[in-house]
């Protein structure tokens, strides 16, 4: 491989047209870590590697994935919310909340 | 250097070790073929200074380290593929000594065999499906010619926008169970894997689909040429087709 480790920078964008040459696809790391992590065969070896701290830390390499500036532009504040949450349940919390607002606006005589 | 340990990559059999001289390993060590009976161990050996129970908490947690580290292993496995049938190990399979490696194969002799008579000549292609999210105005924009009356009609709006819109989910849901089926009839398994999260991987919409398909390594072309034309028929579904890999997927033991 012809990668230049030293010169990743702790936040890199994994998606998309961030790419160095030479490098492989961006986007890779977080199929490599799928199944490297989650796939695969999986015997205990001598060193114990705790369960519980790979799925820890597959969250937060997810937060580390996606690069702050990108993340931002998604509108992304999820680590606040339970990390465990899905995106549509997220969705439907946001839908709530609009709906919300929109009948007190409503109520109070400005919206109509 | 520390104590050392024994980085476990892959298991495999019937194949040259001289063709894996030049792949690199771990932390600039040599990769080396263990015989052990019909087996193949690919293994490095590793500084427990950074391979250790300790370190490798810390290690884990760096995204350089690790990006390093995961290329590493899965270009290993790669190389492996390459040549045979290969059974993948997790990240950080690491053993004290060789005694130790041999013992533990020896115990788990029946499903590695298995799992390389199951991958053997076969690899695995990754075929994610990804519908739009609604069609414009749908929900959220609101639109200045069709302003709800009252609150009543605007909550009557947004209950048939939600409607459509799930209406939309179940049919798309359904042509990616259509094309799920007619890929899955030209592999010899598959696996239907947690769809990702958008905020992981960047896409917009709701993956619908996300499998892997265990092809005969000759019919790869085919497939993917199959997975391109059902994504030509349904042009409103993202349809991300990956391979070949390793048969990651599909080298996981029966006791879980």
């Amino acid at each position: 491989m012809s990668e230049t480790p030293d010169q990743v920078p702790a936040a890199r964008a994994y998606q998309g047209g961030m790419s160095q040459a030479g490098r492989p696809q961006p986007a890779n790391l977080a199929d490599i870590l799928e199944r490297i992590l989650d796939k695969g065969i999986i015997i205990a070896g001598d060193i114990q590697v705790n369960l519980l701290d790979i799925e820890l830390l597959t969250i937060k390499i997810r937060l580390l994935v996606v690069s702050v500036d990108k993340a931002q532009e998604m509108g992304i504040d999820w680590w606040r919310h339970d990390p465990m949450l899905s995106g549509r349940a997220q969705a439907l919390e946001d839908e709530n909340r609009e709906l919300r607002e929109r009948v007190d606006e409503l109520e109070s005589g400005k919206g109509s | 250097m520390g104590e050392s340990g024994r980085y476990l990559y892959a298991v495999t059999r019937d194949v040259d070790p001289q063709a894996l001289r030049d792949v690199p390993a771990l932390s600039g060590g040599t990769l080396e073929v263990l015989e052990h009976d019909e087996f193949l161990a690919v293994v490095s050996t590793v500084d427990l200074d950074e391979y250790g129970e300790e370190a490798l908490r810390v290690n884990l947690e760096k995204l350089e380290w690790l990006e390093k580290a995961a290329q590493t292993h899965h270009a290993v496995i790669e190389a492996v593929s390459d040549l045979g049938p290969v059974a993948p190990m997790r990240l950080a399979t690491i053993f004290l000594d060789d005694d130790s490696l041999n013992r533990r194969l020896d115990e788990w002799r029946h499903a590695l065999t298995q799992v390389l008579d199951r991958v053997a000549g076969r690899l695995e292609w990754s075929v994610k499906i990804i519908a739009a999210n609604g069609a414009p105005g749908a929900s959220g924009t609101r639109d200045p010619d069709n302003r709800p009356a009252s609150g009543a009609d605007y909550l009557r709006q947004r209950k048939a926008a939600v409607e459509q819109r799930s209406q939309r989910e179940s049919e798309s849901q359904q042509e990616a169970h259509r094309i799920h089926e007619v890929l899955s009839a030209r592999a010899v398994a598959t696996r239907v894997l947690q769809p990702q999260d958008p905020r992981l991987t960047g896409h917009h919409g709701t993956m619908v689909l996300n499998a892997a398909y265990l092809v005969e390594a000759a019919e790869g072309t085919a497939f993917a040429e199959e997975a391109a034309s059902c994504a030509e028929a349904q042009p409103h579904l993202e349809v991300d087709v990956k391979g070949p890999w390793p048969p990651y997927s599909f080298a996981m033991l029966e006791q879980r």
